[in-house]
């Protein structure tokens, strides 16, 4: 048991937990803008594909970073502007850009690599020692780049949201449009900033997926934009809460991992893989009708 | 800057077919309260609009000292000194004062950062000269209805307003407040600000406003200086008559009531604490006598409302006994209840009405198919006939939706609904919530004239209203509800001072 408080846990968990974490970071912004957003897991999915694309085409992982978050940017604006100037339902908007980004994906796959299933492989970062476990995993996993820049998105949030005048009025935009408007604030343009924010660090998650396979695989999100919707509700629309709430997610899913080595495939290898949506079901069931959502979710200014 | 004069010149504004405001002309001069009166309708919060660039005009022309006003925008209209105060406040619930106080002007550091430390400094400096006090940390829902109306008077200042406009800023205030208000709008007018408010309440123009405009059905129709004497200048009487356009209703009579009649409505020990935990109602007592009209006054959120859903049965939380005659209602559904209690519940338009349904619906909403052995069938058109009668519901066609009419008109449906249906006679009860708020004069009479021959008739009436004047006129005895508590009964002619003491809770001086 002693490896499930050593350094290679540690390490594990950091890395399974960034992107849950980039995409709660990014619900956050996006939902306490007054946007419901569903389409996470779809930002997730097209970023993680357009990073390896454009890194397989160019060589360059640094091209294919940039590459990722401007797609994932995009992404989540074509959201805003479906819902804030078509004024789509943001439900039926978000369903339709997974779908999207689902079929977008795989199809481009065929078209690009011949492949149903995966791309070919990328060279990603490659910072510190080579090793797979302890001391030697947890710097790796430290210097990658994408992580690192993950964090800096995830311990601005708070900062930014509180104390700047596009965080004031985001939140203002979220809790009541009408009242943020007829105090001059543009709520539309003020909308499309956090979502452009939001799209941008959830697709730093994505990135992170694929630069970490060291290729796109279909449907590789598998499910973490959801996951990470459900930190937000259960964090109460909060960002490090959000966050601790897909680090412990992360260290379950390590755990689970670890135990899995250990059981070597026996009887109770398949529920331990249940271990961390228990946990998350358990969570959300102990939370739901505490945490207040922003007033002005799905509402708009006029 | 000094303060701008602020003139309206033919304007005209449309909503499709509905022309809300015609032709209107009007000038709002620096160091005057302008008061603003008219029945429901008649264009009064349309003008305000209009003038504070909240809605542009159909036709003709704002000006703001010399130039139109344009674009019409809030933004442009707060640029050049002019700033409103809505009926519904229009702030941030979650943000502290302060947060509510800066949004939209913030003043920054570098990066984008709040500077709080100076709007703070600012906000108070304003809040010093003019005595318009918040505490500035607390969060916003947290604060009284006075303290967030003060709030929203020193967000316009703080941008920098010489003109402030008030949409019936008194409805949700109680009557110390609303003096309070007046007290400081008269400050700022002497200061040399521009000041106009729209109000329902007549006796405010009579105690405070220099001039005064009328309308009626979207047109001026009466614009002069208010004073208490003196030629050429209007009085209480002209005003009603002005704004009716015709002769005033006849007053109220209460109709007598036997001390000795039998106890009908009987509220003993109900309680009611809501899902977060508060205790909205503390063990209420309160009997009510055959024919006896009791009217419940109080701050808003101290109980009133919730008393009313807990009667309804609509809060299957409360705890303790209703009974009406020898009846027990405390364990029955709202539809049991509905045939020896009517009520009437203070949001019409949420609650109240199907605005998208027919009048005729609305009339006979959850009386169909209610049939007792033996009793003869509901008569769906003959009721309906009968209360649009009764209860002088114009246009008397029962094909319009509810939606189309004026808020008054509405509201006699939901009190004819509530009190035509109760049998007359000590069985029955009826508690109606706010029956004419946000109602003309022509309507409230009405529904005064019907709660008064329900009365008669022997059925006991329960009266919640923020207006004291009209608890003062109708009322037997007036009780003042303070924290979910009935703290003390009074008799009709304690005087509002009286009445509004016992609502903050302060010992009779």
């Amino acid at each position: 048991m002693s490896s499930i408080f050593s350094l290679t846990m540690v390490a594990e968990t950091l890395r399974i937990a960034v992107p849950y974490a980039c995409a709660a970071v990014a619900g956050v912004w996006a939902e306490r803008s007054g946007i419901i957003q569903i389409g996470l897991e779809g930002i997730l999915l097209t970023s993680a594909f357009v990073s390896v694309a454009v890194a397989v085409a160019s060589g360059s992982a640094v091209l294919g970073l940039v590459a990722g978050v401007a797609a994932g940017a995009a992404f989540s604006l074509f959201h805003a502007v479906l819902v804030e100037r078509a004024r789509i339902d943001a439900v039926v908007s978000g369903i339709a850009l997974n779908l999207l980004a689902f079929a977008g994906t795989r199809m481009s796959l065929r078209g690009l690599f011949g492949s149903a299933s995966n791309s070919p492989s990328i060279e990603a970062f490659r910072f510190g020692p080579t090793g797979s476990r302890g001391v030697d995993l947890l710097a790796r996993v430290l210097l990658d780049p994408v992580t690192i820049l993950a964090v800096l998105a995830t311990a601005a949030t708070p900062f930014l949201l509180a104390r700047t005048r596009l965080g004031l009025r985001t939140r203002a935009a979220g809790e009541n449009p009408a009242a943020a408007a007829m105090s001059g604030v543009n709520v539309p343009r003020v909308r499309y900033t956090a979502l452009l924010i939001s799209g941008a660090i959830c697709a730093l998650g994505g990135v992170h997926l694929a630069f970490d396979q060291h290729r796109f695989e279909s449907g590789m999100s598998n499910g973490r934009g959801f996951i990470a919707l459900a930190a937000v509700v259960v964090s109460g629309w909060r960002a490090e809460r959000a966050v601790l709430a897909c680090l412990a997610f992360g260290a379950l899913e390590a755990l689970q991992i670890v135990l899995q080595d250990q059981a070597n495939r026996s009887a109770g290898a398949d529920l331990i893989q249940l271990l961390p949506y228990v946990a998350t079901l358990l969570v959300l069931g102990f939370a739901a009708g505490r945490a207040a959502a922003p007033r002005g979710l799905g509402k708009h200014a006029d | 800057m000094d303060a701008p004069v602020i003139r309206l010149d033919a304007v005209t504004r449309r909503f499709g077919d509905f022309t809300a405001v015609s032709a209107a002309e009007a000038t709002l001069s620096p160091g005057e309260i302008h008061a603003i009166v008219g029945e429901n309708g008649a264009g009064k919060s349309t003008l305000l609009k209009l003038a504070a660039g909240v809605l542009a005009p159909s036709a003709g022309r704002v000006l703001v000292g010399d130039d139109a006003l344009s674009p019409a925008t809030p933004a442009e209209a707060i640029r050049r000194g002019v700033g409103m105060v809505h009926q519904h406040f229009m702030l941030v619930a979650a943000f502290t004062a302060l947060e509510n106080l800066m949004l939209g002007a913030e003043p920054v550091r570098s990066w984008g950062r709040l500077d709080l430390a100076s709007a703070r400094e600012k906000a108070q400096a304003i809040a010093d000269r003019t005595g318009l006090q918040v505490p500035l940390d607390a969060v916003t829902e947290t604060l009284s209805v006075g303290e967030r109306q003060r709030l929203e008077i020193l967000r316009v200042l703080y941008r920098g307003a010489r003109a402030i406009l008030l949409d019936e800023p008194t409805a949700v205030l109680s009557p110390l407040e609303a003096d309070e208000l007046y007290t400081t709008l008269r400050a700022l007018a002497d200061d040399g600000a521009t000041i106009a408010v729209v109000t329902h309440r007549l006796d405010e123009v009579a105690r405070f406003a220099d001039r005064v405009t009328v309308m009626r059905r979207g047109k001026v129709v009466l614009a002069r200086p208010y004073a208490r004497a003196g030629a050429g200048e209007i009085r209480g009487g002209d005003l009603t008559r002005a704004i009716m356009g015709g002769e005033p209703p006849l007053p109220f009579a209460r109709p007598a009531m036997a001390k000795d009649a039998a106890i009908v409505l009987e509220i003993k020990g109900l309680s009611l604490t809501d899902a977060g935990g508060q205790r909205r109602l503390r063990a209420v007592d309160l009997t009510v006598r055959q024919g006896e009209i009791v009217g419940i006054a109080g701050i808003e959120g101290n109980g009133q409302s919730e008393l009313v859903r807990a009667l309804a049965g609509l809060e299957p939380g409360a705890t303790g006994r209703v009974a009406v005659g020898d009846r027990d209602l405390s364990r029955l559904s709202v539809r049991a209840r509905r045939a020896s209690l009517g009520v009437v519940l203070e949001d019409r338009h949420e609650e109240g009405l199907c605005q998208e349904a027919t009048v005729g619906d609305n009339l006979v909403l959850g009386d169909l198919g209610d049939r007792r052995d033996g009793a003869p069938a509901f008569d769906e058109a003959a009721a309906i006939t009968r209360r649009m009668q009764r209860f002088d519901i114009h246009p008397a066609d029962p094909a319009r939706l509810a939606g189309e009419l004026s808020g008054g008109n509405q509201q006699k449906i939901v009190i004819a609904r509530a009190l035509d249906r109760l049998p007359r006679g000590p069985r029955s009860a009826a508690v109606l919530a706010q029956p004419t708020r946000g109602v003309d004069v022509g309507a409230a009479a009405a529904i005064h004239a019907a709660i008064g021959e329900a009365a008669a008739s022997g059925i006991a009436v329960v009266i919640i209203s923020a207006d004291l004047a009209e608890l003062r006129k109708l009322a037997h005895r007036i009780v003042v509800m303070r924290r979910g508590e009935i703290v003390q009964s009074l008799s009709p002619e304690a005087t509002e001072t009286e009445i509004g003491r016992a609502m903050l809770g302060q010992e009779a001086a």
